[in-house]
C-alpha cells in the first residue's frame, strides 16, 4: 500500500486540497499511483467527488411567479 | 450586444438593459442563495436583496471583476449578517482532524447522483449536512466546487488569501463527506 512512500492519510488529505485542479506535480503522480493501487482510498476520492457532485444537482426550480415578483420590486416589470 | 455594452446601458438608466442583466443571473442567484440558506422563501429574499443593491449601486461597478463575481459577494455578504446572529449552532470545524478521515468505507455510496431531485430522504441528508457546516466554510465549498469558480475569485468575493480558501475547502470537502458517509450508514 506504501510504495511511493505516501500514507494513505496523505493521499486523502492531498485529494481534499487539490481535486479540480492541476495534478502534475511529482507528488500528485505518486498520488495517482497510489489512488491505482489501494482501493480505500479510491473510495475516498470517488466519495468526495460524489459528495460534490450531489451539491451541484440539488437546485430549486426557478418559477415565473418568482421572476415577476422580483421584476415589480425592481420596477422593471414589461 | 455584449455584457459590457449592456452593463454601460443599465448604468445610463436603461430598463430594458437592466432587466436583461437580472434575467441573466436570477436563477444563478436564486440557487446561490438556496444553497447557503437551505430554505426557499429566504433563498427568494436574499435574491429580491441582491439584485435591489445591484440595481442601486451598479453605477460603483467598475468592471474589473466579472459582475458575477460582484453578485455573488453581495449574496455572501446579506447570507452571513443573517446566519452570523446564529454561529453558535454550529459544529467546530477546527478540532480534531483525524476525524474526518476515517478509514470506513462500508457506507452506501453508490447512489446516483442524477436522481437527486426525486429522493427525498437524500435531499434531508444533504441539507442537514451543510447546515451543520459553518457558514464561512459554507460559502468557500459552494463557490468553489459547487458553482465552479476558482480559487481565485473564490478569495476575492471571501476576502480570503488563496491558502485560507483552500484550508477551508479542504475542510468543508472532508466535512461534508464524513456527515454523508455516516447517514448513508444508517
Ligand atoms: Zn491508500
Amino acid at each position: 500500500m506504501n510504495e511511493n512512500n505516501v500514507t494513505c492519510k496523505e493521499v486523502m488529505s492531498h485529494i481534499c486540497d487539490s481535486l479540480g485542479e492541476e495534478l502534475d506535480s511529482p507528488k500528485c503522480v505518486a498520488i495517482k499511483n497510489h489512488l491505482d493501487e489501494c482501493p480505500d482510498c479510491r473510495q475516498y476520492f470517488n466519495s468526495v467527488e460524489k459528495t460534490i457532485e450531489f451539491y451541484k444537482l440539488y437546485n430549486l426550480e426557478f418559477n415565473p411567479d418568482a421572476h415577476n415578483r422580483l421584476m415589480n420590486i425592481l420596477g422593471l416589470e414589461d | 450586444m455584449n455584457e459590457e455594452e449592456i452593463i454601460e446601458s443599465a448604468k445610463t438608466g436603461d430598463r430594458k438593459a437592466m432587466a436583461l442583466l437580472v434575467k441573466s443571473y436570477e436563477k444563478t442567484i436564486y440557487n446561490f442563495a438556496f444553497k447557503i440558506c437551505r430554505n426557499p422563501e429566504r433563498a427568494e429574499n436574499i435574491m429580491q436583496e441582491t439584485f435591489l443593491s445591484m440595481v442601486k449601486s451598479l453605477n460603483q461597478f467598475d468592471g474589473k471583476s466579472k459582475l458575477s463575481t460582484w453578485l455573488y459577494r453581495i449574496v455572501a455578504n446579506h447570507c452571513l449578517m443573517e446566519v452570523r446572529k446564529n454561529k453558535h449552532q454550529f459544529v467546530s470545524t477546527d478540532d480534531n482532524e483525524d476525524g474526518f478521515y476515517e478509514n470506513n468505507f462500508a457506507s452506501d455510496w453508490n447512489l446516483e447522483p442524477q436522481n437527486i431531485l426525486e429522493n427525498n430522504e437524500l435531499k434531508k441528508i444533504l441539507d442537514d449536512a451543510i447546515t451543520k457546516l459553518s457558514p464561512d466554510y459554507r460559502i468557500v465549498f459552494l463557490l468553489r466546487d459547487v458553482q465552479g469558480l476558482s480559487t481565485e475569485e473564490t478569495g476575492e468575493i471571501t476576502e480570503l488569501s488563496v491558502p485560507a480558501v483552500k484550508s477551508r475547502l479542504h475542510r468543508a470537502r472532508a466535512f461534508l463527506r464524513k456527515e454523508l458517509n455516516e447517514a448513508f450508514k444508517r
